[in-house]
């Protein structure tokens, strides 16, 4: 949390991997829960599925939101697929002192990331796959990364996400989406 | 400080968070509008996709949804459907409005109060899809209100006071509402959605079947339309008509954002400009669209170091608001003006400049008007550049030094490093 108040994410994934969905779905997470303001803030260009894509949520507990500008120094980063972590300029946008939750299998490999960072990891690709919770160009990785971020965090809980997504996506498909988010929320873990 | 204000959260069922264009498109439902025409461009898109499901889903009945092949025919079918007798809505950005153009000319000349949503994204080329208000500002000399958004709840607002403003009878203007392309359009914050009895009370009624006050089409009352006129008939009196409208719009929308306070209970300042701690500022920004809500974070955080710093909020281009900047400017010694718009050629910095330095010219013991523009073509403008705007005013206030790097007596943020 910064000096004002306002907590930052950040958002990695690829083209199709529902990032930015992500984004705005953490918003809606967070203020009903009770935060008092939220902006979800796309990065949008010429997109193209597997290209590269970033988010970022802002939330504020007691203070009104006044900034457009993009995250520099995120509290938390997301990230949807571990290969993104190659990329030199995602890779040195991981700071001391941040927390990063991964969609991964495997344990990060730490020599790689800077000291005094808190890593989570999710399968959430294995989740999806396992509940069949896929669209057209494969899982939806949201869910469950906000399944994690809530675990992780617990600014919201399970309770807020089902009310979120019931508006969101009314009741036909809420438990397939509630399936999915339980499972991250049960099963991310520090690493 | 810009509404909404936290407490206003607290106080409403309604509120959703939504982008934008979210906003814009919910606006023209509480606004009950009898007629859509659409056509999609980026960055504005999603306020007709989300009209055309409020359409299709039944939440707007009676509504008109029209699909046309091309912005022109956009505003070709508006002006019939407002010529009618109907509130009808619209909305695009850049390129789709320089492709109505010439419609925009058209739809002020026969006073038609068609409101237009602007999602502002710069000029190609190069192909430019993010926020630059210079397309909203080319139609300055349209006969056209303009009015600038600096945030999502803004966006709401503004479309629901234009309609009151642009039917009004003294008025019977079109108005663009513009925002920020992706900086408004694409985030998402709280939006509060009025509840729609509360609207239609402070709206005027829909117009009846028989239309406007000076334009109808009725097979009933047969009248000529757009015909040509020899120089020696009304047109040059039609045209003072269309000045003389524009000025006095002034006070109509004072009128209105005074009436939507006490409704809604959200200020936005006298409805031309509001001001942000200029009691006691020695110098201050004058801002517009998403940087001025930022750049009261900025002001706030300049203050804490010290310095008496304020910013002055532009809510409207046209009608531009002579007096108040004659006024304000007489609070603080350096007063600098922030464009995110280019005005090519202009000695008086951007287009907003300029004006300002025209509204000034002859007045004396006024501020001295620094022009600046930043964030063109959607360039982010971060918090820090901003304090470090505020910065330089204090620095020329201080010293009576101007900056070095001045492009014709303008400042320009975010020039390339060039190795």
């Amino acid at each position: 949390m910064k000096d004002n108040g306002i907590i930052e994410i950040t958002f990695h994934g690829r083209g199709g991997q529902t990032a930015i969905t992500a984004s705005q779905l953490l918003a809606e997470c967070a203020f009903e829960k009770g935060f008092k303001d939220t902006i979800a803030i796309p990065i949008i260009g010429a997109e193209r599925r597997g290209a590269p894509i970033q988010a970022f949520t802002k939330i504020s507990e007691n203070k009104m939101i006044r900034t457009y500008d993009s995250v520099n120094n995120p509290d938390y980063i997301l990230i949807f697929d571990t290969s993104l972590l190659e990329i030199p300029n995602i890779k040195d946008s991981i700071k001391e002192g941040v927390t990063l939750i991964v969609d991964s299998v495997n344990p990060l490999n730490k020599a790689k990331l800077p000291k005094n960072i808190k890593i989570y990891i999710v399968d959430a690709t294995g989740i999806c796959i396992k509940r069949g919770f896929m669209h057209s160009s494969g899982p939806i990785l949201n869910i469950p990364m906000l399944g994690a971020f809530g675990k992780v965090t617990g600014y919201y809980d399970l309770k807020t996400m089902e009310k979120v997504f019931k508006k969101e996506f009314g009741e036909e498909r809420l438990e397939k989406n509630m399936n999915v988010a339980q499972d991250a929320y049960e099963s991310v873990k520090e690493v | 400080m810009i509404k909404p204000e936290l407490k206003d959260f607290l106080q409403s069922e309604e509120t959703k968070i939504i982008k934008g264009n979210v906003a814009a498109a919910y606006a023209a439902k509480s606004a009950r509008v009898q007629v859509i025409s659409a056509y999609p461009i980026t960055p504005q898109t999603t306020v007709v996709e989300k009209l055309s499901e409020f359409v299709d889903g039944g939440l707007m009945p009676g509504t008109q949804y029209i699909k046309v092949e091309s912005e022109h025919s956009v505003l070709a079918s508006l002006v019939g459907a407002s010529m009618a007798g109907t509130r009808t809505f619209t909305a695009t950005s850049g390129q789709g409005l320089f492709y109505m153009y010439e419609m925009v000319h058209w739809t002020a000349g026969v006073r038609l109060p068609i409101v237009m949503a602007i999602a502002s994204r710069g000029p190609a080329p190069p192909w430019n899809i993010w926020a630059d208000f210079t397309d909203v500002i080319s139609c300055r000399d349209t006969g056209w209100m303009s009015a600038f958004c600096a945030n999502h709840q803004e966006i709401y607002d503004e479309i629901l006071m234009s309609y009151k403003v642009c039917e009004d009878y003294d008025v019977l203007l079109p108005k663009f509402v513009a925002y920020g392309g992706f900086i408004l359009s694409h985030t998402s914050k709280p939006v509060i959605i009025e509840d729609q009895d509360k609207v239609d009370n402070f709206l005027p009624p829909l117009p009846d079947e028989k239309g406007w006050p000076h334009i109808w089409i009725d097979p009933n009352r047969p009248l000529m339309h757009g015909n040509l006129i020899m120089p020696s008939g009304f047109y040059s009196e039609f045209r003072m008509i269309i000045h003389d409208a524009l000025i006095k719009s002034q006070e109509k929308i004072k009128a209105v954002a005074k009436e939507f306070e006490k409704t809604f209970g959200r200020s936005y300042g006298n409805g031309l400009i509001q001001e942000y701690k200029m009691d006691d500022a020695d110098v201050a920004m004058l801002n517009y669209g998403d940087l001025a809500l930022q750049m009261e974070e900025a002001v706030d955080a300049v203050r804490d170091e010290g310095y008496k710093v304020g910013m002055v909020k532009l809510r409207h281009f046209r009608p531009f608001p002579v007096k108040d900047i004659v006024e304000i400017s007489k609070k603080v010694k350096v007063l600098g003006v922030m464009d995110r718009a280019t005005a090519f050629g202009s000695q008086t910095g951007g287009p907003v400049s300029s004006e300002v330095k025209t509204a000034l010219h002859g007045t004396k013991g006024t501020a001295m008007v620094f022009p600046m523009i930043n964030g063109i073509g959607g360039r982010e403008v971060t918090l820090e550049q901003q304090k470090e705007q505020l910065k330089i005013l204090i620095k020329i206030n201080e010293t009576g030094e101007l900056p070095e790097d001045l492009l014709y007596g303008t400042l320009w943020h975010g020039k390339l490093e060039v190795d």
